[in-house]
């Protein structure tokens, strides 16, 4: 059983509002036109609640779309390399879905488990996830076929349940969660009823068995069937990019001889270019590769590697795709094959 | 916490010693570390590649073409052939570039003394052979006969053009050097053929021996049923795969070839281990 306790809303914005106070990065829900997406809050009242989705997870938090790998200077035969400079301070990010929370659970085993990633280990280990349970889904929601649910606390630091009186309901998941809120214990109550959860979290109905997914998958490889499955695709990497758990990524300089940056960016395997070889030869040479090899990555080969799903549900990529490529409809007709 | 402490992406300094012009838009460079505390925690094996960088322009992969057993330098081969290529052909020797690795799998030269090997390249598919080979020459009590069989499309292509006169002038290695029909010069010594066509005719025996094949795609898919028919099987040939890659270790996705990362499961595979791979190289 997890320590449970209760945090009413004005004491939750004050303990944000202190944390920014004292230096930290609070990423939280804030709402831009129609869509909410996570971003840096300068106050607790930045923070939006009518979302039953962000536009992009929290991914960015530890794995951001740029960042530099390190810089250097050069002066003739003297180089000078340095690695960039990490705050020393909490980034507490607010509000993630379950679904969310689950892919921070899979990038830490990803860039961590061999050849620990230096930058994802120092942005995640600074990093502290209060998530937020689901109370509402929509019809892109496909948590529950890929073992999450929409009261999930994988992958959390600390799990909230909006229990819709001005109160939330606070489950401390991590070690880390257990320091934070014994750091910060004034500002919770200790009291809460677990099966106040059960009343308000969403049901979200089971789209395919994934246990008979990952037998049938094995071998889909030569299939004739990722022709037709692939047509609408664009390649335009939208899905990767909208993807909670997509980690590729590509190395460039952004520098001058004398001095600058490594780089790396958000790169996906949607892209003609992504395994183009100088020589002209591209072993994916066409869309059907790419999309199945999203496909079979998400479902079977870190499934090998990790004992992973590396799908989390969260149906983004069904919205996000600008030709309706639905991958639900897609693992779905690999089962009937 | 996870302790990570070390940027693996910070590359060494490296000092071009020495630039060699092999072949139109081909070059070898010597490079030696600029701090000698590299040198002395440096170590790799037969196999191995890394990435090389020019500041300000980016990294670019290629295998280690020098043997491990000299210990004072790595060398490696490249052709000109996009923006991080251009940039070190622009450079002079002097210059400093960056280089990290060794990164993959390594041959397993280890398994292979008292055996007979058999070295088959063509054009820029040699580098990635020619560790092997000084590897194996530098220990030539190590190992069987030695046979090496190499072919480029013209003379002028051919690689290692002093190195080829030196193995050729050696008693103890076998080396057939041919160039494609039409690419020969006048004073072209010589055989004028096909890769395979030469390996056929050359016919080195299968018996207590390896075969190590890397060259184009048409190259070693046309050589490997002339070793079939020698006697070589599945385990005892052995190529080394190429695919894009950024990290070089086994995160940034590029070089996958359906489940495997060519950077860190190969890039040296027995043709039985190539076989198991999906059709994605």
């Amino acid at each position: 059983m997890n320590e449970l306790k209760t945090i009413n809303k004005d004491k939750l914005h004050q303990l944000f509002d202190k944390l920014i106070a004292d230096g930290n990065d609070v990423i939280a829900p804030k709402r831009k036109s129609e869509k909410v997406f996570f971003g840096k809050i300068i106050s607790s009242s930045d923070i939006c609640y009518d979302y039953i989705q962000t536009a992009f997870s929290a991914k960015s938090s530890v794995f951001p779309k740029c960042e530099e790998l390190f810089s250097y200077e050069k002066n003739d035969n003297e180089i000078k390399h340095l690695d960039p400079v990490f705050s020393d301070k909490t980034t507490i990010v607010f509000g993630s879905r379950p679904c969310d929370s689950a892919s921070f659970d899979y990038l830490k085993v990803f860039f961590l488990k061999e050849n620990p990633d230096f930058h994802f280990a120092k942005r995640y280990d600074s990093t502290l996830l209060i998530s937020m349970t689901c109370n509402k889904s929509d019809e892109h929601c496909f948590c529950t076929s890929v073992g999450i649910s929409p009261s999930d606390t994988k992958g959390s630091d600390v799990s909230l349940t909006d229990l819709e009186n001005g109160e939330f309901l606070a489950e401390i998941i991590s070690d880390k969660g257990k320091k934070f809120v014994a750091d910060y214990s004034s500002f919770f109550e200790n009291k809460g009823d677990i099966s106040q959860k059960s009343n308000k979290n969403a049901k979200v109905d089971i789209k395919f068995d994934l246990d008979k997914l990952k037998t049938k998958i094995k071998g889909s490889f030569d299939w004739d069937t990722w022709d037709k499955q692939s047509l609408a695709c664009l390649g335009c990497g939208a899905c990767a990019f909208a993807c909670p758990t997509c980690t590729c990524f590509d190395i460039q300089d952004e520098a001058s001889p004398k001095s600058g940056s490594r780089i790396r960016i958000w790169d996906t395997c949607a892209l003609s270019l992504f395994t183009l070889h100088a020589s002209g030869h591209n072993p994916r040479e066409n869309q059907a590769g790419r999309w199945r090899n999203r496909v079979l990555h998400k479902f079977e080969y870190t499934d090998t590697k990790f004992d992973m799903v590396s799908c989390v549900g969260c149906g983004r990529c069904i919205k996000t795709c600008p030709a309706s490529m639905n991958i639900i409809n897609q693992v779905i007709s690999i089962m009937e094959a | 916490m996870c302790n990570c402490n070390n940027n693996m992406y910070i590359p060494y300094p490296m000092r071009i010693a020495k630039i060699t012009d092999e072949a139109p838009s081909v070059k070898t460079f010597r490079l030696e570390f600029a701090n000698p505390d590299d040198k002395d925690k440096f170590s790799f094996k037969a196999g191995q590649f890394g990435e090389y960088s020019v500041y300000g322009e980016g990294e670019s992969t290629f295998c280690i073409a020098s043997s491990p057993t000299r210990k004072d330098y790595i060398e490696c081969t490249f052709r000109q052939a996009g923006r991080v290529t251009n940039a070190l052909a622009n450079c002079e020797e002097g210059d400093i570039i960056g280089f990290r690795g060794p990164y993959g799998n390594t041959f397993p030269i280890d398994q292979w003394k008292g055996k007979n090997i058999v070295f088959i390249a063509g054009g820029i598919g040699l580098p990635p052979i020619r560790c092997v080979i000084w590897n194996a020459l530098d220990l030539r009590d190590n190992f069987n006969d030695i046979t090496i069989v190499y072919g480029a499309r013209k003379v002028e292509d051919l690689v290692y053009k002093h190195e080829l006169a030196e193995w050729e002038a050696r008693k103890d290695v076998n080396l057939l050097v041919t160039v494609d029909p039409g690419g020969e010069t006048p004073d072209w010594k010589g055989k004028v053929g096909f890769v395979p066509a030469i390996l056929k005719e050359a016919a080195p025996s299968a018996q207590n021996s390896v075969a190590l094949v890397c060259g184009p795609p048409i190259m070693i898919k046309l050589s490997l049923p002339v070793l079939f028919e020698l006697g070589f099987n599945e385990d005892s040939i052995f190529t080394t795969l190429e695919n894009r890659m950024k990290c070089g270790i086994g995160k940034c996705g590029h070089c996958t070839v359906g489940p495997y990362y060519v950077c860190k499961d190969g890039p040296v595979l027995s043709y039985r281990e190539l076989m198991a791979l999906p059709q994605e190289y």
